[in-house]
């Protein structure tokens, strides 16, 4: 439960050290002569206390395989896990408790509830629990991400770095066993880009927090630890220590 | 354009329906109202025709006191006028009418009929085909005073058959015939709603009118003489001590006389159709501004690639043309239907009116599409002229929010419009209906106006207690409510209009009971009291007084008797309380301030304090009062007394009264029980006479307070039931907003349940900031409900209005039902919430 510090050897096959991982898991969508596969068999695991990347070209199914994984989408076959739990025999009520014990969200845009100030937002997922934040991590959270002067804002008051850095401590107050954040720099500019991908690690170095974030962008990913390539579905190819550079070339090979 | 308009109208089929809903209801309402009112307008019209069918000429005293609301009392002929009528040139035949006031009693000993709705008759029948009835089956026509026929609707509803032995109590007393016969109407059973017993002229005349006289005389013409030339001559034969009309004319005079009476439901029901139609309007414009404002950057983009601002507008008010016309189609429809609906609840409330197959007018029509598209037109003007004002830059940016709610120009505006409506208010009430018309809307726009200042403030305090009693959904519930002040604000007015006119009613009904109960308490000082129901036409008959006066038990029993006549030539003609000089003293305490009650003979009358001073009089000066025989009479004022609550403003005595030839009836008998009596045995022994005349009840004084005081409550609930057709629009109207707002956040919503909401936690805070809103609106309508009533309790403070009660339990009440319309006004809209697809809420833009 408690994040780890310990880096633990990577493996694509599901272990106990997996954050979460699927087993075989596919994802299509719409009926007979319009089936679209958008998730195809995959079997991948992403390790507690890491920084993941999923990575691929529009269409790729990446968001969809975070989406199944994080218990926001069901899949179609095959299994997904957050931790040692199945999601696919929780029912509604018990998948949205888990997303709100166990996982973390940070979206592309609009992530914050815009009639809450910037501390309710942070705290939500523990308000909607009805229980009160750990007041210690929670300063904690807050002076990392350097927002402790802007908690009684508004969204509608901040810029957009520091709404996605509000969502990132809002993912990180739970302490969750697992962050997912879907190109959670894809409405930022390169600066405020860098802020927030920083922040990220840091947030998985100091704090031991799991983090598995979804872009498209070669820049972003080299922030991570470990990036898992998807094409047509299927994970393609695996890196650990990622440079732009080497992301890049990678990508390059995908493409026409 | 208009195919952008009418796309988008189509296209948007919820929004369609919510908008319209509350036309429909409105025009449902004000339909329904229009095809009530023809339908028994025309019952009646039908029903007199066919009464005077077969009568060329009409004969009637030409002595009459107008007492208002269609109704005129006659006098009555000598009956050896239908001698000198048979006797003029050109008449065929002519037969003599009897008829004044009796009450058939059922086998269960309960009065058959209504108290105050369809009157009951007692009426003469002879077999003359002049009559109107058809007997029905083996029937014959009763001869002498032991027989009578009675109508089929009548009978049917006492069950009787043939040869049963009925009692009917009219001023004759409590008399017992034999049923020999039952006529029926045309097809009708029981015309006009009324029950008739009928008798042979004698006995009609000995037992409901009076030896000796008749009340009209129906006349048929020769073959070739038309109605116009017998009625002239008749009426040269005659003179001037008669009115002498035609076929034609009575028809006219009848049919005009009902529809007077029932103007005034017409005007109380097309009341409550206008504040439906001026909640509904509300609704319209506060939808039109949400649309309005979710369309922001549509509507800048079609600016932006050239669309004009006229075209912006007009393709805003196309829509409302639009869904103004569907909404008034669908409530023309239902409008139908909602005449059976008022009748019944009209009925449910004791105003039973009978009416035939329903009677659809061209102009009802006309009047549901005219005014349900220019009310949805004209609320639209305002929100499209706001949308053709944004910037076509506006098309690039983020939808900033509105925070134009607390301008100083809308705290002027508001104010303004607010004190103007008070002003017309509190001037309308002294009189002027019309400006107490414009002045309540007025004032309502007013504080609709301003509602946005306060609406952030008060939903902020009346939701503070939520975050602690239900948590986070509270917390959101809150905050959602003070979001848009200017949304909240518009949809907690529609429940204002509604809440504060219940509000209203509930202080004035509450204070005109405390009032009533006080009045009743002070003057009344007897110990019992028969009373009836009856509003002017029939009660109790004198032999009653007469046999509770010859108990040993009971010390003194009065009769009070309801008349009319006209003083010093007034056209308006005046109530009279008619009494016995020698025993009202013993029941009622007038507060003479000169002279008493015992000092009133037959050449006498009372007056008022107030009216002695407005008139200048003081015992011994003359009063001249004509009564029914159309006799001037110049009386002596023998008493000036203060209390005239219920006395009103003349009193005189029954010998005077009778000696007009009126008809004598009390509408309560009062009394006092006989030194040393125990109240229980007063009562039992005033309770064996009391038995055979059930058309009265027998009441102790503390239950005659109650009651009397209770009186205004049937009104009262009718009115609420009124009323509740606005109420339920304004849910309507906070179902629509909820829909709306679910809509445009439906990310947020998304992300809600993204993070961890239950589906029951998404549903919970749509619920309860419903719930504020409903008691936002509440909480607006209760203050002014309560400083309405108290201007109109001001403004009555001369009618003897003279307490000021809030009724808290009342307002308990409606607080708990203000909760409940929120919640149920929530079901919809939070379900829809609950369900959305997590991952679609979150991919929409």
């Amino acid at each position: 439960m408690a994040p780890t510090d310990t880096l633990v050897t990577q493996s694509t096959a599901p272990t106990r050290t997996s954050a979460a991982s699927t087993i075989d898991a596919s994802k299509v969508y719409g009926s007979d002569d319009s089936e679209v596969t958008a998730v195809d068999h995959v079997t991948v695991a992403f390790e507690t206390g890491r920084f993941s990347a999923i990575m691929g070209p529009s269409g790729s199914g990446k968001s969809t395989l975070m989406h199944c994984m994080a218990g926001l989408d069901p899949l179609t076959s095959g299994q997904a896990f957050i931790g040692d739990v199945d999601l696919t025999t929780l029912h509604d009520k018990q998948l949205t408790k888990l997303r709100r014990d166990k996982v973390g969200f940070v979206f592309q845009s609009y992530n914050l509830v815009p009639s809450l100030s910037a501390l309710e937002n942070i705290t939500l997922p523990d308000l909607l629990a009805g229980r009160k934040p750990d007041q210690a991590w929670l300063d904690r959270v807050v002076q990392t991400v350097g927002l402790a002067d802007r908690l009684t804002h508004r969204p509608s008051e901040l810029s957009g770095g520091q709404q996605q850095r509000v969502a990132v401590a809002r993912a990180l107050v739970a302490r969750p066993e697992i962050i997912f954040a879907d190109e959670p720099t894809g409405n930022l500019d390169s600066h405020a880009s860098t802020e927030i991908l920083e922040f990220m690690r840091r947030a998985v170095i100091d704090l031991g927090q799991t983090i598995v974030m979804v872009t498209h962008d070669p820049v972003a990913a080299s922030f991570s630890d470990h990036i898992v390539f998807l094409a047509d579905g299927r994970v393609v190819d695996e890196m650990d220590q990622p440079t732009a550079e080497r992301v890049l070339d990678r990508m390059r090979q995908f493409g026409s | 354009m208009l195919r952008i308009a009418l796309k988008s109208a189509l296209f948007n089929k919820r929004r369609l329906v919510g908008t319209g809903l509350s036309i429909v209801i409105g025009i449902a309402f004000l339909a329904g109202t229009l095809v009530f009112t023809d339908t028994i307008g025309r019952t009646f019209d039908t029903l007199f025709a066919d009464v005077y069918k077969t009568t060329d000429t009409y004969v009637r005293s030409s002595s009459e006191i107008d007492v208002g609301f269609g109704q005129k009392l006659y006098d009555r002929l000598p009956e050896s006028i239908l001698a000198e009528i048979k006797a003029v040139d050109g008449v065929d035949d002519a037969v003599a009418n009897v008829g004044g006031f009796a009450r058939v009693i059922g086998k269960d000993g309960k009065p058959i009929g209504v108290d105050n709705g369809s009157p009951n008759f007692g009426m003469s029948i002879t077999d003359n085909p002049l009559e109107a009835w058809q007997k029905v089956g083996d029937s014959v026509y009763p001869r002498g005073g032991e027989q009578m026929m009675m109508d089929a609707g009548t009978a049917k509803k006492g069950k009787f058959t043939l040869g049963d032995k009925v009692n009917v109590i009219s001023q004759g007393g409590n008399r017992v015939f034999t049923l020999v016969g039952t006529v029926r109407f045309g097809n009708a059973d029981s015309p006009g709603g009324s029950t008739f017993a009928l008798f042979d002229v004698p006995t009609a005349q000995s037992f409901v009118g009076k030896t000796g006289e008749i009340d009209a005389v129906q006349v048929a013409a020769e073959p070739g003489v038309t109605e116009r030339t017998l009625a002239d001559r008749v009426q040269k034969a005659l003179g001037p001590d008669t009115t002498v009309l035609t076929g034609a004319e009575i028809t006219k005079e009848s049919q005009n006389a009902v529809g007077d009476a029932l103007s005034f439901i017409n005007i109380l029901l097309l009341v409550f159709a206008a504040v439906a139609l001026f909640v509904g309007s509300f609704i319209i414009y506060n939808t039109f501004s949400i649309i309005v404002a979710q369309k922001q950057r549509e509507n800048a983009l079609l600016r932006a690639v050239g669309a004009s601002r006229g075209q912006i507008i007009s393709s805003i008010l196309v829509e409302s043309v639009i869904v103004g016309l569907i909404a008034s189609a669908v409530g023309f429809v239902a409008g139908i239907g909602m005449s059976t609906v008022l009748k019944n609840l009209m009925a449910t409330f004791g105003i039973d009116i009978p009416a035939g197959g329903v009677v659809l007018l061209p102009r009802t029509a006309i009047v549901s599409f005219a005014v349900g598209v220019v009310m949805t037109v004209f609320a639209a003007v305002s929100p499209s002229v706001r949308a053709s004002r944004v910037a076509p830059v506006a098309a690039m940016r983020d939808v900033a929010l509105d925070k134009s709610a607390t301008s100083r120009g809308r705290l002027i505006a508001g104010l303004l419009v607010s004190f103007v409506g008070a002003l017309l208010v509190v001037v309308g009430l002294t009189g002027n209906v019309r400006q107490l018309g414009l002045g309540v809307p007025l004032l309502f726009m007013g504080i609709f106006v301003l509602g946005p200042l306060i609406a952030r403030p008060v939903a902020g305090f009346i939701g503070a207690p939520l975050p602690r009693v239900v948590g986070m959904t509270g917390t959101l519930a809150r905050q959602n409510s003070m979001r848009n002040p200017k949304r909240t604000a518009r949809t907690a007015a529609a429940l204002m209009v509604g809440v504060s006119l219940v509000t209203g009613i509930s202080v004035l009904a509450a204070s005109v009971t405390s009032s009533v109960r006080s009045i009743i308490g002070d003057q009344f000082v007897g110990d019992f009291v028969v009373n009836t129901r009856t509003q002017g036409f029939g009660g109790l008959p004198p032999e009653l007084t007469q046999k509770l006066n010859a108990l040993p038990e009971v010390g003194s029993a009065s009769s009070l008797q309801l008349g009319y006549g006209n003083v010093e030539d007034r056209t308006k003609a005046s109530a009279l309380s008619v009494v016995d000089p020698k025993t009202i003293g013993d029941a009622f305490d007038m507060k003479f301030i000169s002279g008493k009650a015992s000092d009133l003979t037959a050449t006498g009358i009372l007056v008022s304090e107030k009216r002695a001073k407005k008139d200048g009089l003081t015992v011994g000066a003359t009063v001249n009062l004509r009564l029914l025989d159309g006799v001037k009479r110049p009386l002596r004022v023998q008493g000036v007394y203060q209390k005239d609550e219920l006395a009103g403003p003349y009193t005189i005595s029954e010998e005077l009264f009778r000696s007009s030839g009126a008809d004598l009836f009390s509408f309560a008998v009062f009394g006092t029980k006989a030194p040393g009596i125990s109240e229980a045995k007063a009562m039992s022994a005033v309770e064996s006479v009391t038995r055979d005349y059930p058309t009265g009840k027998l009441l102790s004084r503390s239950s005659y307070i109650d009651e009397q005081s209770k009186q205004i409550n049937q009104f009262v609930n009718l009115i609420y039931g009124l009323l509740a057709l606005a109420v339920i629009i304004a849910i309507f109207g906070i179902t629509n907003t909820l829909s709306l707002s679910v809509y445009e956040r439906t990310r947020e919503l998304g992300l809600l349940r993204a993070v961890g909401a239950f589906r029951s936690q998404v549903r919970s805070s749509v619920r309860w900031e419903s719930v504020i809103t409903a008691l936002l609106g509440t909480a607006q309508g209760i203050v002014i409900g309560i400083l309405l009533g108290y201007a109109v309790i001001i403004s009555l403070r001369d009618e003897g209005l003279r307490s000021f009660t809030i009724p808290v339990t009342t307002l308990i009440v409606v607080v708990v039902l203000a909760v409940i319309a929120g919640i149920v006004a929530a079901i919809r809209p939070a379900g829809r919430a609950a369900k959305l697809n997590i991952l679609e809420a979150l991919a929409r833009h």
